[in-house]
């Protein structure tokens, strides 16, 4: 049978085993909006660990980011793991989040910055933040599953066909029983992810002669992509900057991973995600770079770099069946990630806008029906804004830097999380005022291709809107009484769980 | 300084070195054993002191 057929019949498969997983979630799922979208706050530390990680990492990872190191080389490493390194924050977030969330029992990021500025506008500021920049991120995974399924399939699955199967599998994720199909999926979805991606690793290494022999060939064949910054001009401190910064914040700046800190159902829980987190993500993180240096071996040459995996996938090193089941598991990584977003999306839509701002007498059945519409119009939009980005060439439109510029517009909401645990004086005006300033600048230096002193959107967004929130919240007056409840609140809560 | 502060400022250290090794340290050497190897231990250090403190923590009730 040709590998087409096998190809087709390995997305059947995850789909029904995906399905079933989801189905069996349902059983468990209870009333209400809190259930719905949050698992009423009592997924234990494994499944939390797995969600989180299978949200984080996506297609980005094994095409955008072994795209990067193919093209610029070890300083996508560098990229990736000050991402990793930003997740020391955690140690301050997770259990402030966490702590909040079970108190004033919080929905959405959003509606923690609403509350604790006493003020819904912010919220709703960061809501539609979130609305315009996750649909580029969103995009990216279903981009990267149709460059997949196409290159995998010798071109016999059209790149729109895997863009839809995506966008279908990833509306069924979130529908069926909110985060409990999606936290379900994702756990599967994750340990897939990663297995298969380490089996391939090994093929590769071992046709290239294990790992010295690896290094070697590296050394000798493309030195130039061991420093930075290389001598094609890639990874200048600029570039490097422009890029990390906002990855740098991800854990606090992206809604569909921030919302997980209010999931776990203890304390044990929340450390169990953090440390398998982490270890998850320093494993995925190698693999994927390695494996972009792997394709610079093996398939040089390529004209678009975010091909590299499905032509190493296509070569005759790989046997048929890994390569198929590889593709799936970056499936599954793209598909768990837009699934999440698609749900915190609907999330904040219902809580943050529709009754924060359109119809706050909204009964919770009501702002459930709202969010569950919302799943599917955002999955459409997201499956456009793919087809229209699939069409364009050159670097500002792989997969890696489309991702990191979803996540710069995102990273204006960073000051106002900030003030929130930790400055009492932070204003609601000093906060919407930096966050539509700043967002403002990054979009139209992301669509001009503006870079004044070479500096990155994301980076002129964010020297603007961090002395934006200070000066304009020292101008205002700050909500007293709830930054002294709420700051006090924490202040003994920490304390107590030796939190730092 | 209390332990937030302290952790603050190991993390500050963390990301100065991110910039600094690589770029003024390693920039011309194109080995395996340079930038590649920098941040893949520097990481490590950051993954081993989030362990340190998380393990601390301990259950409370809201």
């Amino acid at each position: 049978m040709s590998a087409t057929f096998w190809v087709w019949f390995g997305i059947i498969v995850y789909i029904a085993a995906g399905l079933g997983i989801a189905l069996m979630a349902r059983r468990q799922l209870g009333a209400g909006v809190s259930e719905f979208f949050l698992a009423n706050r009592k997924l234990g530390g494994f499944i939390s660990a797995l969600t989180y990680s299978a949200t984080t990492y996506s297609a980005f990872m094994m095409i955008g980011l072994a795209g990067l190191t193919y093209l610029t080389g070890v300083g996508a490493l560098g990229f990736e793991l000050t991402y990793l390194c930003g997740m020391f924050m955690m140690v301050f977030f997770l259990p402030r989040f966490w702590l909040v969330g079970k108190k004033y029992g919080y929905i959405s990021p959003m509606e923690l910055l609403s509350d604790r500025y006493q003020n819904r506008g912010v919220g709703a500021t960061a809501a539609i933040l979130a609305l315009v920049f996750l649909i580029p991120y969103g995009a990216v995974q279903l981009m990267g599953v149709g460059y997949l399924m196409n290159g995998v399939s010798g071109g016999a699955v059209p790149v729109v066909a895997g863009i839809i199967i995506a966008v279908l599998c990833a509306i069924a994720w979130s529908s069926i029983a909110g985060l409990r199909s999606v936290a379900w999926t994702d756990a599967f979805q994750a340990l897939l992810m990663i297995t298969v991606s380490a089996a391939v690793l090994g093929v590769v290494i071992n046709a290239l002669g294990g790992f010295g022999a690896f290094f070697d060939k590296l050394e000798s064949a493309v030195p130039g992509l061991l420093t930075v910054p290389t001598a094609g001009g890639s990874w200048n401190l600029n570039m490097f900057i422009g890029l990390a910064l906002p990855w740098l914040f991800f854990l606090i700046s992206n809604p569909q991973v921030s919302q997980r800190l209010f999931i776990p159902k203890s304390v044990t829980a929340m450390k169990q995600m953090l440390g398998g987190f982490l270890i998850f993500g320093f494993i995925y993180t190698l693999i994927s770079v390695l494996w972009g240096f792997g394709a610079t071996l093996l398939v040089p040459g390529l004209e678009n770099a975010d091909l590299a995996t499905p032509n190493l996938l296509a070569l005759p090193i790989i046997p048929t069946g890994l390569a198929i089941v590889v593709m799936i598991g970056i499936t599954a990584a793209a598909i768990s990630t837009i699934d999440s977003i698609l749900l915190t999306l609907s999330s904040v839509w219902a809580r943050d806008i529709h009754k924060g701002l359109i119809n706050r007498k909204v009964s919770e059945k009501g702002e459930l029906r709202v969010g569950q519409w919302v799943i599917p119009i955002m999955a459409v939009i997201a499956f456009l804004f793919a087809l229209w980005v699939a069409e364009k060439p050159g670097l500002d439109y792989m997969i890696a830097p489309l991702s990191s510029a979803a996540s710069a517009g995102l990273l204006m909401a960073v000051p106002t999380i900030f003030g929130a645990f930790f400055w009492k004086r932070g204003t609601a005006f000093g906060a919407m005022v930096s966050m539509i300033a700043g967002a403002i600048i990054v979009l139209i230096f992301q669509l001009t291709g503006w870079k004044p002193l070479g500096w990155w959107p994301g980076v002129w967004g964010f020297v603007v809107c961090v002395p934006l929130f200070v000066i304009v919240s020292l101008a205002t007056r700050p909500p007293k009484e709830k930054a002294e409840e709420f700051l006090g609140y924490l202040k003994g809560a920490l304390k107590k769980g030796r939190f730092i | 300084m209390t332990k937030t502060a302290w952790a603050w400022v190991w993390f500050g250290l963390l990301l100065a070195l991110d910039i600094a090794i690589p770029w003024y340290v390693l920039t011309s050497v194109e080995k395996v054993s340079a930038a590649f190897l920098f941040w893949t231990i520097w990481v490590l250090a950051a993954i081993a002191s989030a362990f340190i403190i998380f393990l601390k923590w301990r259950g409370v009730k809201s």
